[in-house]
């Protein structure tokens, strides 16, 4: 089962920006869009009541947020890569997200969720996106999921561009996320199925 | 990118004020009311949306507004982009108080869904999780209204059962279980047809559909999977990917004897005492109970998806669904070979055969995981020897497919669940702990705290040896896996093995030379092979000094002080005097032996000489026992520039430990023999050279030189003159101009005051002894426990007592 998905923008250092005054400092990692499904299984019961409650899911992702931007700046440094250039023009079909780095790492029972999890992400330029899952789930399936999210929220939410429609349209990413994670449950779509749910959602398919 | 837009509506958001919500809200109420939903409606939504999910604490919203919320969600002309954002809303403000929602009464399927996002996230308390289950149940129970589709409510159906399976009876499991096997097995095997466009001019004769095929374009041999393929999809055949899906949480929560949460261990198939060799026939099946039939038609599923991953698809990305379809497969047999231990016997014999086809087959690796679980939990039973599935697996795999990191994680996370094989000395998986470090040197950052996990149980007094030289060779072993995967890319035309007379020019070339070849076997070694000549590698370590900035080995590099703490922690556990005494020498020894990275080496002598400090206090006799290796180390006056934390903890060491008290064995002559040596030391680090520069050494060292001379004074009292003349040199030393410019000024400081109370000290040899030789059962007062700060502390108090300061008298 997936706990949550979660979309964050990495933050870090900026890359130079065009002229306009320098950023103060490095730019936090933020949440951008993050769906749970359902409070993880362990949580203690409701202490402090519902704003608690909410308080303590969104600091979860939060968390959950912070440690893929950790894991992937490891990441980049390692390779030895520097960041990628900018793509030269906005793709708006589904793209090939193949050499996207990307990783596994787990998070111990109390930190930040009740009982260990497993985390799957993938990053895109100054993007990434993670599923948070259970420790038994099929990792394989979780990283198929995930190439197929990104794409489609890319284009959806046109994420490389310089709009904000990842915060003022929450009901594209729902739905996206409708079809190919419901509630939670990754699918096991071939290509074909694939192509069918694009259709349905009025996707342009990819070649 | 995080882009400027962004922040300044985040911002915006952020900043907005009650009142000027309150006034927001009501306008929006005023158009939810309305008699249009139109761009403006849903504009609004997504507004007051962002304004809700950008703060952390709660934002309120008025009751009846959120009332409204929730009758406009479940109104049936309300296009579905406002429900859907006004479910998003709902659930960002989740939990709260003010839910009327119900799914009681809900008829679309669609909305079922929607509905029951919100409610899920409701935290149970008012057993929201439970009420959903039963609602989607009656609904599944029932035929379906036309246009409606059963395929929106399986997948929450999966939800409540991970969250609260026990929401469900067993008469509902029964009602669904016998469902997904109908789904499982008999969808249509024909194609779905296109939705028809309508319209004046439209055929309504459509194409006859063809049957569906498999990934490699070949018609359909058997009946529908996951892996069919179609142009058009019918509704059972969603339904079919979808209960597959789901089957595994399914079966862990269900398929068991009596209701399960899908974490807990289900053994219950264990109990059956009858195991029938002879696998069950399928002609009864109708007659069997829900849950039987569900397993066998679940066997028979995965029993096809296993032969249909054998074929070559025609599209690329569908191999990668393959193989996830191959993981699940076999995971899902294992789990019913554990509820009915009757499959055993066809599993067993079936996963054999797949394991001969893969098992070469790099792009299949993490397949072979799944498939070791199988035999690591059922081979007694199947009598299936798979001793050659491990030995592949634990010699192999880590060798060639270090470098992918979702199978190192995998492979990591097999060990930590199967972590008792690993007590086991002769086991393959103990014997290959060289191999799975090569995860850990590769990919360091996700993988360090599942080695922090795993280490303790590949511990023990057989391992401890070779495990010290392996981590701290770790960063050695990244470059060598660097070259080694860099060599293997070469063509086959550039990999001539080296004329052994000339000398290798790069790393590269070394890989094949002669000179290097072992030494390169050796550190990319896949068994256990306890060195016995650990400074065999000296030439390999310098010859991979051209690497040591690469950033890989650098981030591997920092895991090693991490490591090498639990790896003293777990050890001091077990370890008996001859292994301690052993590790001390090894330390000795190879902090000349280390990788060349100045911070990892820093890192690497602190964390030694803190962990020699706790194994003197395991072992205080091995002062006594190791004293040769110790006076050598000791005496050697690069150590101190070099090696300092190292060398003042091993003077330290000496001073504390070097007593009758500790070892019956101390002699006057060893105690005098120390002293001499370290006398020596003092001195040539203290010695006034007229033409020559001084260099500067760490006052911490001069300090514990010092202390540690008066120790030894202390208990061989003939030695008390020589030293407190020495230490009263120290003024001079303190004061000359040549030292003055070298080192700082508090420094000097320190070091003249505690000269002057060691000296003082020294003139009331009784009380010196005291302090400096306590009885060993005294030992864990507080002025014993502490390295550096209890020694100054009690000289201070022995310094007032002497030269009481006028109206400063202790009470």
């Amino acid at each position: 089962m997936v706990r949550a998905f979660v979309l964050l923008a990495l933050g870090g250092p900026d890359p130079p920006a065009p002229p306009g005054p320098a950023p103060p400092g490095p730019a936090p990692c933020r949440v951008l869009y993050a769906r749970a499904f359902g409070t993880p299984p362990g949580s203690p019961p409701a202490t402090g009541g519902p704003p608690r409650q909410r308080l303590r899911r969104k600091e979860q992702l939060l968390a959950v947020a912070r440690q893929v931007a950790s894991q992937c700046r490891l990441l980049q440094s390692s390779s030895g890569c520097p960041s990628s250039p900018q793509l030269p023009q906005l793709p708006d079909e589904p793209m090939s997200l193949q050499d996207a780095p990307g990783g596994l790492f787990q998070l111990p029972p109390g930190d930040p969720f009740p009982e260990r999890v497993t985390v799957t992400w993938l990053s895109v330029l100054a993007l990434a996106f993670a599923l948070v899952c259970d420790p038994q789930e099929n990792l394989s399936l979780a990283e198929i999921t995930l190439r197929r999210l990104a794409p489609r929220l890319l284009a959806s939410l046109r994420l490389l561009g310089p709009g904000a429609d990842v915060l003022l349209r929450p009901e594209t990413a729902d739905l996206l996320l409708d079809r190919l994670l419901p509630h939670g449950q990754m699918l096991f779509l071939n290509e074909r199925f694939l192509q069918a749910m694009d259709r349905e959602m009025g996707i342009k398919a990819s070649r | 990118m995080f882009t400027a837009a962004a922040e300044s509506f985040l911002k915006q958001a952020r900043e907005i004020q009650e009142e000027e919500l309150r006034r927001f809200v009501s306008r929006v109420a005023a158009l939810l009311q309305g008699p249009e939903l139109g761009p403006e409606a849903v504009d609004c939504l997504q507004r007051l949306h962002l304004t809700v999910a950008a703060t952390k604490y709660p934002r309120k919203l008025d009751g009846k507004f959120v009332e409204l919320l929730q009758t406009v969600l479940c109104s049936s002309k309300c296009p579905e982009q406002i429900q859907v954002l006004c479910a998003a809303i709902l659930r960002e403000m989740s939990p709260c108080n003010d839910l009327i929602l119900s799914c009681d009464e809900i008829q679309d399927t669609k909305l079922l869904s929607l509905v029951s996002s919100v409610l899920l996230a409701q935290g149970n308390k008012k057993a929201e999780v439970s009420a959903v289950g039963q609602r989607i149940v009656k609904v599944l129970e029932r035929r379906l209204p036309e246009g409606q589709s059963a395929q929106y409510l399986l997948p929450v159906l999966s939800n409540v059962i991970s969250l609260s399976p026990e929401s469900l009876t067993e008469e509902q499991t029964n009602v669904v279980s016998r469902k997904m096997a109908d789904w499982l097995r008999y969808a249509s095997i024909q194609q779905g047809v296109a939705q028809p466009s309508g319209g004046f001019f439209s055929n309504p004769r459509t194409r006859q559909p063809g049957p569906v095929t498999e990934v490699d374009g070949a018609v359909a041999t058997d009946f529908f999977t996951v892996l069919s393929v179609g142009q058009y999809y019918t509704q059972d055949q969603w339904l079919n990917v979808q209960a597959f899906s789901m089957l595994r949480n399914w079966l862990l929560s269900y398929g068991g004897k009596g209701l399960k949460t899908p974490n807990s261990d289900d053994k219950s198939g264990m109990d059956r005492s009858v195991m029938s060799v002879v696998s069950t026939t399928s002609t009864s099946s109708r007659l069997l109970p829900p849950k039987e039939r569900l397993r066998e038609k679940a066997f028979e599923y995965c029993q096809r998806l296993i032969e249909q991953s054998n074929r070559r698809p025609l599209k690329k990305d569908d191999g990668d669904l393959q193989k996830a379809c191959l993981i699940e497969a076999v995971t899902i047999m294992d789990i019913i070979c554990k509820q009915d231990s009757s499959y055993m016997y066809r599993a067993a014999s079936f996963l054999k055969i797949l394991h001969g086809r893969i098992c070469g087959d790099a792009t299949y690796a993490r397949a072979l995981l799944p498939i070791a679980q199988f035999f690591l939990n059922h081979s007694k039973m199947a009598a299936v020897d798979s001793d050659a599935i491990y030995k592949h697996l634990f010699t192999d795999i880590p060798a060639q497919l270090f470098h992918n990191p979702s199978l190192a994680f995998e492979f990591v996370q097999f060990c930590k669940d199967n972590s008792q094989l690993f007590t086991e000395t002769s086991s393959i998986f103990r014997q290959s702990f060289p191999n799975l470090f090569k995860f850990l040197a590769w990919n360091s950052p996700p993988l360090i705290s599942e080695f922090v996990d795993l280490l303790p149980f590949l511990l023990d007094a057989g391992t401890a040896i070779e495990i010290f030289h392996l981590l701290l060779d770790l960063p050695c072993l990244t470059a060598a896996l660097d070259i080694q995967l860099r060599s293997t890319a070469l063509p086959t035309s550039e990999r001539a093995a080296s004329d052994p007379a000339v000398k290798p020019a790069t790393c590269l070339e070394a890989f094949r030379h002669p000179l290097y070849k072992s030494m390169f076997q050796y550190l990319l070694r896949t068994k256990s092979a306890p060195e016995d000549a650990p400074e065999r590698l000296i030439p390999l370590r310098q010859l991979l000094g051209s690497l040591a900035s690469s950033p890989r080995v650098v981030q591997c590099a920092e895991t090693v002080p991490v490591l090498l703490e639990l790896f003293f922690r777990v050890v001091a556990e077990f370890a008996d005097g001859p292994l301690i005494n052993q590790l001390v020498v090894l330390l000795l020894q190879r902090s000349d032996q280390l990788y060349e990275i100045p911070a990892f080496k820093d890192d690497v002598y602190r964390v030694l000489s803190s962990q020699l400090v706790m194994l003197c206090k395991l072992h205080p006799a091995l002062i006594v026992e190791l004293s040769k290796e110790i006076l050598e180390f000791s005496g050697t006056v690069s150590n101190i520039q070099n090696k300092e934390a190292i060398f003042t903890h091993v003077v330290w060491a000496i001073g504390e430990y070097m007593s009758v008290s500790y070892d019956k064995r101390c002699t006057v002559e060893q105690i005098n023999r120390f002293f001499e040596t370290l006398e020596a030391m003092l001195f040539e680090i203290t010695q006034l050279r007229p033409l020559a520069s001084t260099s500067s050494y760490a006052p911490r060292a001069i300090s514990v030189l010092m202390a540690t001379l008066t120790k030894l004074a202390a208990r061989s009292q003939d030695l008390i003159p020589r030293v407190s003349m020495f230490l009263s040199k120290m003024r001079t030393f303190v004061q000359s101009p040549a030292v003055t410019s070298v080192y700082c000024e508090e420094d000097l400081e320190e070091i003249l005051i505690r000269a002057t109370e060691l000296m003082n000290l020294l003139k009331m040899p009784s009380v010196a002894q005291f302090v400096f030789t306590p009885p060993v059962d005294v030992a864990s007062t507080r002025f014993q426990r502490e390295v550096n700060d209890s020694l100054p502390f009690a000289l201070r108090i022995v310094t007032h007592l002497l030269e009481p300061a006028p109206g400063c008298m202790p009470g």
